[in-house]
């Protein structure tokens, strides 16, 4: 009998006691006094949420790593692997135990524990401006074969040697694969990339596709075949088929749930999704992601019908609409809160949009091709006819569908992949719309990047630009 | 004797677009490309002009600042830069080939700001699998019918083949060049090389065969090398189009005499093969044969194995070049380069041959701060 993948992680999952500030403080949070300022002003602090769902996240996050443990215990498979790479239903059902490097570097720098890990990579010649994701994953791989085992203190502790390393060769992300042609310098295990390419905006999408379709299906063979050849494990093609099934219903579903947030006032802010989107990248495939998101969708029903915001007063609604954001600093949209701004929704870790995957496609790893390739064309002819570029598209309907006033991205230091654009991003949307935008700069996991001052100082005038802007607007 | 090749590559360098312009005076189409991944054969084969898009490193960004982000590669950049300035309004249209995050995020940024004639985006897959190169291979057949609408006709499997042959002449002269490296002292410089290599990515290949053929016919005629007995080096990295650069390391008491960097080696150490359809031949050439950091070749075998089958190549640059050491520039912010060159030094520095890596940001300004560093090297590998 097939195992659940996903018993790492408790059904009403609680969150643990250190995963959050989060306290009854509903009544006084809104409060703009100077007590607040500190909570950007201290950086250590934790984001405030707002949904019973993505309270119980953190479960999810602390059951990666506890799966990978009951793994190595156990002697059974461990996969290295990135987010958004097909790799989740192929290793679901084969009882392969993914360890998502990136999301623990994530939890690296939440935990204040990334410092160490970056300086070790740094030590070993690897610079402060690579992609803070891989260098903490490699200083923390570096450490693990110093120490002969898990770094003492290591969050969640630590990543466990894996078995395989499972990079891509996306549109985008080079450091996918690259880091982990360097963390075998420190665990010589087998290694796998994969192909996974969609078509440039401009494309005649109808003319390319059947060739980028086979692909993708032959790309993912190869990594099924290398699976089986490095792990003992067998691919059981029907259940593939069915985690995908599952899968589909889960993406629906979490795309249901996120179109409630639509809603004025905002059900749900992006510092939630931040968190919610954690059972959709790094569970998915699994009952207990699509619980998940069936709870979050009656959630956030209950929340519209009731008309319960994420502050009482919501004055401006800032789109976040681009970039990963400072995980040592989600307390950032808690000030803007605080200034009367609310984020109704982002276009990072958005769902993927449900598409139809062609009913000729019988083979499970063809209909995971058609899938991918669907999801990244969606708005290629939207584009075409417009903009000329997805993502302009993207944000221009959410300008529209959740009535927004502003725009805010976030650019990190050390990635290229997200955050080279931005600025053409903002420049293209000029031409289509009218409304105040922000850039903030830092990084992803590194502290040391965050201004805390020069943060503070550019939301207080980006808040009062969106004031402004909106008088501007009354008085028309 | 008067070098006349020589001078005329100085001359090429230093108006880098002379001929690119005389020819769209012609009523040519110059169309312009980034990377070694955009296989100039099919733009030759059509009648086109290529012309490699480059920066200047003399040149401070004034302009880009407003489009693209301070954290992209300072190369793109400049280049975009140049763009945006006007400097490459003779382009008829311009290519940018899937190669790096950096190449791949220029593309739209490029289009929508400079709304060339022609533009296009060629998809090349990060990984060498055969199911890798058959996409690899339906994408030039895109990339190639892109090109005859351009040029409002067909291009015969006979137009390619002859192509081909011309590019594949142009790598054999530039090898029978770099023959004359081999020697201690070597020559021909490394600036010289250099030179010369930027020279032929701005003129037709037809005019460049002849340019390599002066240029060989040139050094034939040193009757003795006129460079000095000193280290030799060898310079590994991307997009290196300053010559500067390179006068500095030799300035400051070397020769360099092999390189593997964009616009050297690894865009002309290989060939194209001819085959019954000629795409066939490009795509396993442009795929397979470039030693380029973005490409991954699946893992077999050991550690050790892997890492001789990815660098072994260098290796054997610095063995029959007979190197005594090798300086690793990375540009700033060209992850794929900084994630490998940590590996590659401790690849090289066990074969014997040591090894620096410094960092530029492709202004004149770093290679000055550059030069300490060089000299320090020197005097270890002295």
């Amino acid at each position: 009998m097939a195992k659940d993948q996903s018993a790492g992680v408790p059904r009403n999952g609680q969150l643990d006691n250190d995963s959050t500030t989060f306290k009854s403080v509903e009544k006084e949070r809104w409060t703009m006094d100077s007590q607040q300022k500190s909570i950007l002003g201290d950086v250590s602090a934790r984001t405030i949420k707002t949904t019973e769902a993505a309270r119980k996240v953190r479960a999810f996050t602390k059951g990666i790593s506890q799966k990978a443990h009951e793994a190595a215990a156990a002697g059974e498979p461990i996969a290295y692997c990135f987010i958004m790479s097909l790799h989740d239903e192929i290793l679901r059902s084969m009882d392969i135990t993914p360890i998502w490097t990136e999301n623990y570097a994530a939890i690296s720098s939440v935990k204040r524990q990334a410092e160490r890990f970056i300086s070790k990579a740094e030590a070993d010649g690897y610079a402060r401006d690579l992609c803070t994701y891989c260098t903490i994953n490699i200083g923390f791989d570096a450490l693990r074969q110093e120490c002969g085992g898990i770094p003492p203190e290591s969050p969640d502790g630590g990543m466990e040697k894996p078995t395989v390393m499972l990079g891509t060769g996306m549109m985008i992300c080079d450091p996918r694969y690259k880091s982990y042609q360097i963390a075998q310098r420190y665990s010589d295990v087998p290694m796998y990339v994969h192909g996974l390419l969609w078509p440039p905006a401009d494309a005649k999408v109808a003319e390319v596709q059947d060739y980028y379709v086979k692909y993708l299906t032959e790309e993912l063979r190869g990594l099924v075949d290398f699976l089986e050849k490095h792990t003992n494990k067998k691919m059981d093609w029907d259940r593939l088929n069915d985690t995908i099934d599952l899968s589909n219903r889960t993406i629906q579903v979490w795309h249901d749930a996120y179109e409630l947030r639509k809603a004025v006032p905002a059900p749900m802010p992006t510092e939630d999704a931040m968190n919610t989107m954690v059972p959709g990248h790094f569970w998915m495939g699994t009952q207990q992601a699509f619980d998940f998101y069936q709870d979050l969708y009656n959630e956030l029903k209950q929340r519209v019908a009731d008309k319960v915001g994420v502050i009482p007063e919501e004055k401006y609604r800032i789109l976040w609409a681009a970039g990963l954001p400072p995980w040592f600093a989600l307390a950032i949209f808690n000030y803007f809160e605080s200034l009367g701004a609310v984020f109704p929704m982002e276009t990072t870790y958005h769902p993927p949009v449900p598409v139809e995957i062609p009913s000729s496609a019988k083979h499970p790893l063809e209909r995971l091709a058609w899938r991918f390739f669907r999801q990244w064309t969606y708005r290629h002819e939207a584009a075409q006819r417009r903009s000329g570029d997805p993502a302009v598209e993207q944000v221009l309907d959410m300008i529209e569908d959740y009535k927004i006033d502003g725009i805010l991205a976030h650019r990190a230091a050390t990635c290229r992949t997200v955050h080279v654009g931005q600025i053409h991003l903002m420049n293209v949307l000029k031409d289509y719309c009218n409304l105040p935008t922000l850039i903030l700069e830092s990084d992803i996991c590194d502290v040391q990047a965050f201004d805390d001052a020069g943060t503070m100082a550019k939301i207080d005038s980006f808040v009062d630009l969106l004031e402004a802007n909106k008088q501007t607007k009354r008085n028309a | 004797m008067a070098e006349e090749a020589l001078a005329k590559v100085d001359k090429i360098c230093q108006e880098r677009d002379s001929r690119a312009k005389e020819l769209k005076g012609e009523g040519k189409k110059v169309v312009g490309y980034f990377c070694a991944y955009v296989p100039a054969e099919i733009l030759t084969a059509a009648g086109l002009v290529p012309y490699r898009i480059t920066g200047n490193i003399n040149e401070p960004i004034s302009k880009a600042d407003a489009y693209v982000e301070t954290i992209m590669c300072p190369f793109v950049r400049n280049c975009f830069d140049k763009a945006i300035r006007g400097e490459y309004s003779f382009l008829n249209g311009f290519i940018v080939p899937h190669s790096c995050d950096n190449v791949v995020k220029i593309y739209d940024i490029w289009k929508y700001n400079l709304k060339p004639e022609y533009s296009h985006f060629l998809n090349v897959p990060h990984t060498t699998t055969k199911a890798s190169m058959e996409f690899f291979k339906a994408e030039l057949g895109t990339f190639k019918k892109s090109i005859e609408d351009l040029v409002g006709r067909e291009i015969s499997s006979g137009e390619l083949n002859d192509a081909i042959k011309l590019h594949n002449e142009q790598r054999a002269l530039i090898k029978e060049l770099y023959e004359f490296r081999k020697q201690d002292p070597p020559l021909i410089s490394g600036s010289e090389v250099m030179k010369t290599m930027v020279a032929i990515s701005k003129i037709p290949v037809q005019d460049s065969n002849d340019l390599l053929k002066g240029v060989i016919s040139d050094i034939k005629g040193r009757s003795s090398s006129p460079f000095a007995k000193l280290p030799r080096l060898m310079i590994y990295g991307p997009e290196i189009d300053d010559v500067p650069f390179i006068e500095m390391v030799e300035e400051t008491g070397a020769n360099v005499v092999i390189d593997d960097i964009c616009l050297g080696t690894k865009s002309h150490w290989w060939d194209v093969e001819i085959t019954p359809d000629p795409l066939d031949g490009i795509a396993e050439a442009y795929l397979d044969k470039i030693n380029c950091s973005r490409t991954y070749r699946q893992r077999w075998g050991t550690r050790d194995e892997d890492l001789d089958s990815r660098f072994g190549y260098l290796r054997r640059f610095a063995q029959d070049y007979n190197v005594n050491g090798v300086f690793l520039y990375i540009i700033k912010y060209c992850d794929n380069y900084e994630f490998d060159a940590i590996d590659i030094k401790d690849y090289l520095e066990k074969a014997g041959f040591p090894g620096l890596v410094v960092e530029g940001d492709y202004t004149a300004m770093s290679i000055e701060w550059l030069k300490t560093r060089v000299q320090a090297f020197l005097e270890m590998v002295s």
